[in-house]
């Protein structure tokens, strides 16, 4: 696996140091409050009156397992015993005391791991597909390309001070399982007509209040010339986007006012002057060299005569958590910490290394993250999932819910969010009750239901086959419902079904609309096809009847 | 704002006092002030393509980090310096000490605290790093890592 060189290492201990030198100002009052918040941001930590966060990034969505040690070790030396990992591949604790974070992120820099960038107004962490190399198909494996691009723009001196944060997607599989076109900044690696390698480059997406979706600004970006072109692109931003008004402060409302081809001319005019400067080309060396870095620890190999096991609850698992593998002989195992009623994404210092040892016996000791805040193996021998599975059971990491409508993405929402609507996590809770019967969840199949306490949309409810939106309506709580939007095959936005619900009736409007979905079905159609072909009249129909 | 429009003068490397106009006086009075060697005030919402070509007529360029948030100046000093080659001084003014570090590899040639530090030593903050991971207007004798 790659490993930061002792230079890399060195520079984040710079980072901690000038950091701790920041913090140590301003509990001594020699720094305000308004630049410190800036500041502080950009080195992932928020402050909020009890408690204070940090978020720590998880490059690529990749770890060892000796990465997710030195995080348990964390969890349980600085906050309460856990952690939570989030939809973009970081890892937040909840409960640090402000003296100690400068130790904290020694511990971590030990192991390469950061808080650079995981907040404020510049590029954050840089996600990519969290089946980067797994995959048939696939162009090529995205961690090597975010590595060289994460480093680009670290503390970069031009764009640390962006009107928005900026937050960068880059795929390189036949499904996106990066969203990339609801980031601000989309990259989808293709090959051209003449086999050369590069980017198609989407700018201008986004969730929340406006929910955009990307456009494509260039359909063709050679790979080495990949830095000029997004630093052109952030150069129109930094320049241009509104910072007149708080709440148009991100790339998708610039792009959406000039328009995506004014915007696109604009990059393009700057790019002229920059694309061919030896000094902006992507450095193919170092990509070579990263490549090896990354290429899988894993040979195909065969399994003959190996036989499954037979066991009711491990093929209801298998069914649903388990993807074949481009490598012979191997599985990708997919592990959520979800637990009903718990806010997703949480995790014990305990489960941490449990999935640490697991991994280290059944993957290679790599594990990645993913954006429905799950942990997967990505090199499972095939003849030892069933191993897995039986420990996975033991430590009470193997629902059979997992990949079934019960595994809801839901944000915190009133129950511990100050900015939402409605609760959230509730609502999951009832949907899991309704739907309980294990026939059932198997019949309906893989279907997402992503519920967000407020227009922040933490839960990414936009994207999700039902999306529900907490709202208040007459002082209660009610449910904007959006359906069948989507990002895997291709990105939709999920289209509003009619007026909101009220969180009495909003299990029985999710039931409806699930029951018209399975009349409607044929054979295997996900939830995305029925709705393409009947439209959203027969659901709406139903649900307002 | 309010603060730069009080500057009349401004001393430069060589301790001259070179006298200042507003970037919009300027564009509107370019025939007069191209004779008068003077600077150029810019804030953070001045279009600078549109001085591109009169940059020989310059001699000093100033520009205002006084909103700590606002990122526009690192643009325009990187533009002003990199791409326009402009070979007078890039003062920032209003400057704070966090960002010294990101104003001088953007082209700032040199600059003015806005707060007056007690205690800090100015070097760590314009240079803390022993690496760096791009390439800038300037940069400020690091090593450039990849
Ligand atoms: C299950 C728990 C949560 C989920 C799934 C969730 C999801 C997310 C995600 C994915 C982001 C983007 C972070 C990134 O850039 O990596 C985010 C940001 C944010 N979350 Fe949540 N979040 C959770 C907890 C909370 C809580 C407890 C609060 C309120 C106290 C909150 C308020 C916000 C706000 C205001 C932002 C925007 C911050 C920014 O400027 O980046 N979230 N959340
Ligand atoms: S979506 Fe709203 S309610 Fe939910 S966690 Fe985010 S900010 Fe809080």
């Amino acid at each position: 696996m790659y490993q930061y060189s002792p230079e890399d290492s060195n520079f984040l201990v710079e980072r901690v140091n000038q950091f701790e030198k920041q913090l140590k100002r301003h509990l001594a009052g020699d720094l305000d409050d308004a630049k410190f918040r800036s500041l502080r941001l950009r080195n992932g930590l928020y402050m909020e009156l009890h408690a204070h966060m940090l978020r720590v990034a998880i490059p690529y969505g990749t770890l060892s397992s000796t990465q997710l040690r030195s995080l348990a070790d964390v969890a349980d030396k600085y906050d309460r015993g856990f952690g939570h990992f989030t939809t973009r591949q970081n890892i937040q604790f909840n409960w640090i005391e402000l003296p100690e974070i400068a130790n904290l992120l020694r511990d971590l820099s030990d192991e390469g791991l950061h808080a650079i960038q995981t907040s404020g107004k510049a590029t954050r962490n840089i996600t990519a597909d969290p089946l980067s190399g797994l995959t048939d198909g696939e162009i090529e494996d995205a961690r090597p390309y975010c590595e060289l691009i994460r480093r680009w723009f670290n503390l970069h001196p031009e764009f640390s001070w962006l009107p928005g944060k900026f937050k960068i997607a880059i795929n390189g599989a036949k499904l996106d399982e990066t969203a990339l076109r609801i980031h601000d900044l989309g990259l989808r690696l293709v090959r051209n007509s003449e086999d050369q390698l590069g980017f198609s480059v989407f700018v201008g997406g986004g969730l929340g209040a406006a929910a955009m979706i990307a456009a494509e600004t260039a359909s063709f970006v050679k790979v080495e010339d990949i830095l000029s072109y997004l630093e052109s692109t952030m150069r129109v931003y930094n320049l241009k986007g509104r910072r007149d008004h708080q709440k148009k402060l991100r790339i998708k409302f610039l792009v959406r006012e000039l328009g995506a081809d004014e915007f696109s001319r604009l990059v393009d005019e700057d790019w002229q002057q920059t694309k061919n400067d030896p000094n902006l080309k992507l450095n193919l060396v170092e990509l070579e060299q990263l490549k090896k870095d990354f290429a899988l620890p894993i040979k195909s190999i065969n399994l003959g005569g190996f036989e499954e096991k037979v066991d009711f609850n491990y093929s209801i698992w298998k069914k649903n958590n388990v993807r074949s593998h481009k490598i012979n002989g191997f599985s990708i195992v997919n592990i959520s910490l979800t637990k009903l009623g718990a806010a997703p994404g949480d995790a014990t210092s305990e489960q941490m290394r449990i999935l640490a040892d697991l991994g280290e016996k059944y993957s290679a000791s790599e594990l990645r993250t993913t954006k429905r805040q799950t942990i997967v193996f990505p090199y499972v021998r095939k003849d030892q999932v069933y191993d897995l599975w039986q420990s996975l059971e033991k430590y009470g990491l193997a629902s059979p819910h997992q990949g079934t409508l019960a595994q809801i993405v839901a944000c915190p929402g009133r129950d511990y969010c100050d900015l939402a609507k409605a609760v959230s996590i509730p609502i999951a809770t009832r949907v899991q009750e309704r739907f309980n019967d294990m026939k059932t969840l198997l019949d309906i199949g893989d279907l997402n239901i992503n519920i967000s306490g407020c227009e922040n949309s933490c839960a990414h409810h936009h994207i999700a086959d039902i999306g529900l939106l907490g709202m208040q309506k007459n002082g209660e709580e009610y449910y904007q419902i959006t359906l069948a939007g989507e990002t895997l095959h291709e990105t939709v936005i999920g289209k509003k079904l009619g007026p909101s619900v009220s969180g009495e009736n909003i299990i029985d409007a999710v039931e409806i609309i699930v029951n018209v979905y399975l009349k409607n079905r044929i054979d295997q159609e996900r939830f995305t096809d029925v709705f393409k072909r009947i439209g959203i009249a027969p659901f709406k129909e139903k649900v307002y009847e | 704002m309010s603060e730069i429009l009080q500057i009349e003068s401004i001393l430069n490397k060589d301790y001259e006092s070179v006298n200042l106009v507003l970037f919009q006086e300027w564009i509107e009075s370019f025939d007069k002030l191209s004779k008068l060697a003077v600077g150029i005030i810019v804030g953070p919402s001045d279009d600078v393509s549109l001085i591109k070509d009169e940059l020989d007529f310059i001699k000093l360029i100033v520009l205002d980090f006084n909103n700590f948030d606002d990122g526009r100046g690192y643009s325009q000093a990187y533009l002003l310096s990199k791409r326009w080659q402009f070979t007078g001084e890039i003062i920032g003014i209003n400057a704070h000490l966090d960002q010294l570090q990101f104003m001088i590899r953007s082209g700032v040639t040199s600059y003015v605290l806005l707060d007056s530090y007690v205690g800090v030593n100015e070097e760590d903050y314009a240079n803390g790093f022993s690496i760096c991971y791009q390439e800038a207007a300037n940069n400020s004798g690091l090593q450039k890592k990849y």
